[in-house]
């Protein structure tokens, strides 16, 4: 018995074994849903639950995993950024740009990359710690301006005709995971980590949570504010990078509405828009879950307009189910 | 406009609660609980917090379903969790939370869901101006309808609230901790307008933590504790003490713990800290184990000279001191590393946050040294706050239970007790006890004191008279921003000394020679 447990009174009453299932699959409510719809494509297409289509939903998700875990901790702060998909569109010109004028060295579109990317989000933070202005704002101005960039860069054109080394990035691996797939879920596993065991995770959570009160507590909210955005726009210049590496070109209407997918995939895994409540995990399981739908509507043939009418449905409808499962669980 | 009409039969209960039961989440909350309200009575409902008692409102008034029971209006059946026909049948609820909407003006708080049309489907503001403005005056208010109630005080607020819930012909009104939040000049008119409806036939059940209240305004009153109905009551036949043992289940021999001494040595130095423009400079000392009391009204400033002192406010000007180290103005990081803990007037919106552990709560302000190259040693933080968490006999289903599912007084144990993992030597409370029980409130005296003689220098803002009477080795007593008096142990414990706080508060004394009123916000 450890000291936590010792002044604790206990209402933790021995129930049967049924109705602890029935509270784990409340609990987790996300995952019955995940296993339903992969239960459904692995029976309509034989080709869905093979391992070579699997590697296919990891590589489509990579890089909506990095921005979506940037967006996990806007998110978790109370705020959101819009401009991620811009971010990715300017960051890529950015990366064949400098492919293109600098030489053939495949760590010069990194640099170029993660420097755009990283501009853009502590520009996002600065504006938003310090200047005030509502996130939602400032973040719109930003994918604006972000997306006339990316077209300037390119004077209103993709940048094509890149070195074969550019293509190393998305391109090379072990044994069929890629680099995006490595840094996806390396990535998961250390914002996980970050976000549940450092003193960094705790005030993110504190100032979504109350951010008056973590300022009591001694929290310098501006500076841990500022972090996430930056963070954010560092992780869609990798993302940037990435996609634009697979197919060696630079296009500057690459990544467009992907902050919205990336949204989506934070609120299916139970966070919170008002801040201060989701996990990393939850938003691996939404990201997942919108990458397995894209997956197997396309193996089902379904036509690409009707494919985003029915994700539509499914994302609302698994908030719905998570919403009322929350209820029950009271 | 109120329905006065009385009902005809009196034998039929207002309101008829038999056998309720509920639990949330497995923990049982009201455990067969029978109530019944006579019409043209006051009923106050006691019991400390987590006893049951806004369940068991919420049920009467149709928010919730009960898992077992059933309430009766008027010899009606009232179908389990429908708010719908919880107000057709005339049931009326103000939460302790208020419910109006700020930006609205008071006559569209008023209307909002049953608005008055013209013959075109637009809104007839003039008839619902002059509707309002009668009903308004029915409960005494003269008040222009056409404000937006965002300005008006809280108590002013609630009133209207009530206006609203029996302009909607409510016979039984429930009211969640009506007083909490509002001057003691509004409880008075609240109280009025309370007597006003039991005369008109209306039932009336509320909810208060202060036993002059129940003596005031209520003439029966109904115990719960631990979701049980302990007592039920006629006022007269029932003694406080009476009261508070049925709330608490035992005897409180004495709410005050002793005062200890205090040393000479000085810990905290205030010097000449103008708190807001135009206000005198205040200057003062506490010492190692001393209680300064800090009285005054509503809006005196004595939240803000706490503020000031631990730098979330920036003073115009002016020095604190904490141990010989002047602190940075504005900057809390600063107090903390000289031992400065502070424990926030609004625990809700300043002290907790409420979507996060008990754990992460107390880990929070102590980060550091729970943590290595910035990742978190579960082990000894969980040991250290279970160690402070034992000694404040926190109540919790675990140290990772939220914080929101928490009572008051426990809420409070956390936000007090989080300093608790390291040294404190400067204690700053801000209205320590508000929302929290009386079994709670004498443990937070206890741990007070205890603190006190354990050699911290001890600053108390407080309402609560007997807090700063009891409590305190010293009080100054401000108004305006300022230091209005001071008064010594020996002061404070002379039999005349309520008045002279007044005085002092209020700016009455022979000294000043204005006798214009003091704004309660």
């Amino acid at each position: 018995m450890s000291i936590t447990n010792a002044d604790v009174v206990s209402t933790q009453d021995s129930r049967r074994w049924t109705s602890m299932i029935g509270d784990f699959l409340i609990r987790h409510i996300m995952i019955v849903v995940m296993l339903l719809i992969v239960a459904f494509f692995a029976y309509r297409s034989a080709r869905f639950a093979t391992p070579d289509n699997l590697l296919t939903i990891l590589i489509a998700a990579a890089p909506f995993a990095l921005i979506a875990l940037g967006q996990t901790l806007v998110i978790l702060t109370g705020g959101i950024d819009l401009s991620v998909g811009s971010v990715i569109a300017a960051s890529a010109m950015a990366a064949a740009w400098s492919a293109k004028n600098l030489g053939d060295n495949p760590i010069y579109p990194l640099i170029a990359a993660v420097v755009a990317g990283l501009l853009a989000g502590a520009i996002n933070g600065l504006v938003v710690s310090r200047l005030n202005v509502p996130p939602f704002i400032a973040t719109l101005g930003m994918l604006t301006l972000a997306s006339g960039i990316a077209y300037v860069i390119g004077n209103g054109a993709p940048i094509n005709g890149l070195p074969a080394s550019y293509g190393m990035w998305a391109n090379t691996g072990i044994g069929g995971f890629t680099i995006p797939v490595i840094l996806m879920i390396v990535s998961i596993i250390a914002f996980a980590f970050i976000m549940r065991r450092t003193s960094y995770g705790l005030r993110v959570y504190a100032i979504g949570g109350n951010r008056l009160a973590a300022e009591i507590a001694g929290v310098r909210s501006k500076g841990i504010l500022f972090s996430v955005y930056a963070i954010s726009g560092l992780l869609a210049g990798l993302s940037g990078l990435m996609l634009s590496s697979r197919v060696i070109t630079g296009a500057p209407n690459l990544g467009q509405g992907y902050e919205l997918d990336a949204i989506a995939a934070v609120v299916i895994g139970g966070a919170s828009l008002m801040g201060g409540r989701g996990t990393i995990w939850g938003t691996a399981i939404g990201l997942l879950l919108i990458q397995t739908i894209n997956n197997g509507l396309d193996l089902l043939l379904v036509p690409a307009y009707w494919q985003n009418v029915i994700k539509g449905v499914i994302i609302v409808a698994a908030v719905a189910v998570d919403v009322w499962a929350a209820k029950r669980r009271k | 406009m109120p329905h006065t009409v009385v009902d005809a039969n009196p034998d039929i209960a207002m309101l008829l609660c038999e056998g309720i039961e509920m639990s949330f989440g497995g923990v049982p909350v009201l455990k067969g609980v029978d109530l019944h309200l006579q019409p043209g009575t006051v009923t106050a409902l006691a019991g400390e917090n987590g006893a049951g008692k806004s369940t068991l409102m919420k049920i009467a008034s149709g928010q919730y379903r009960p898992d077992a029971g059933e309430v009766h209006v008027r010899g009606q059946a009232l179908p389990a969790g429908s708010t719908k026909a919880a107000t057709e049948l005339g049931v009326a609820i103000v939460p302790q939370e208020l419910a109006s909407i700020p930006e609205l003006t008071v006559y569209e708080n008023l209307f909002v869901g049953r608005e008055v049309r013209t013959r075109f489907g637009t809104l007839n503001r003039r008839a619902m101006i002059k509707q309002a403005r009668t009903s308004l005056q029915e409960f005494g208010l003269d008040l222009d309808p056409t404000v937006q109630i965002g300005a008006l005080p809280v108590g002013m607020r609630q009133i209207i609230e009530i206006v609203k819930a029996t302009s909607r012909g409510a016979r039984v009104l429930l009211l969640d901790e009506p007083t909490s939040a509002i001057a003691e000049r509004e409880v008075a008119h609240l109280a009025e307008v309370i007597r006003n409806l039991r005369d008109q036939g209306v039932a009336v059940l509320f909810t208060t933590h202060k036993m002059e209240e129940i003596r005031s305004m209520s003439d029966r009153v109904v115990v719960l504790r631990d979701g049980r109905l302990i007592t039920d009551s006629a006022l007269t036949e029932i003694t406080d003490d009476g009261i508070v043992t049925a709330m608490i289940g035992r005897e409180l021999e004495n709410l005050f713990p002793d005062l200890g001494g205090h040393t000479d040595e000085v810990i905290l130095q205030i010097e000449d800290i103008v708190v807001a423009p135009g206000a005198e400079p205040v200057s003062f000392t506490v010492r190692r184990g001393e209680i300064l009391g800090l009285a005054g009204l509503v809006g005196a400033g004595r939240s803000e000279l706490i503020e000031c002192i631990y730098g979330i406010r920036k003073p115009v000007s002016g020095t604190v001191t904490v141990s010989g180290q002047t602190l940075r103005p504005g900057h809390p990081g600063s107090s903390i590393a000289q031992h400065v803990a502070i424990v926030p007037e609004d625990r809700k919106g300043a002290g907790a946050v409420l979507s996060m552990s008990v754990l992460d709560n107390a880990t929070l302000p102590r980060i550091a040294a729970f943590s290595r190259f910035g990742i978190i040693t579960e082990r000894k933080r969980k040991n250290a706050v279970g160690e402070v968490m034992k000694s404040m006999r926190l109540k919790s289903n675990g140290l990772g239970q939220h914080m929101e599912n928490l009572s008051g007084g426990n809420q409070q144990k956390v936000v007090l007790g989080r300093w608790l993992t390291g040294a404190v030597d400067t204690l700053l409370l801000d209205e320590p006890t508000r929302g929290v029980d009386v079994g709670a409130r004498s443990e937070i005296y206890r741990i007070i004191v205890d603190l006190a003689a354990q050699g911290m220098a001890v600053v108390m803002a407080s309402s609560d008279m007997p807090e700063i009477l009891s409590l305190a080795h010293r009080a100054l007593v401000m108004r305006e921003f300022s230091v209005a008096g001071e008064l010594t142990r020996e002061q404070l414990a002379s039999p005349e000394v309520q008045d002279t706080i007044f005085r002092l508060a209020s700016g009455l004394d022979a000294s000043t020679t204005s006798l214009t009123e003091e704004p309660n916000q």
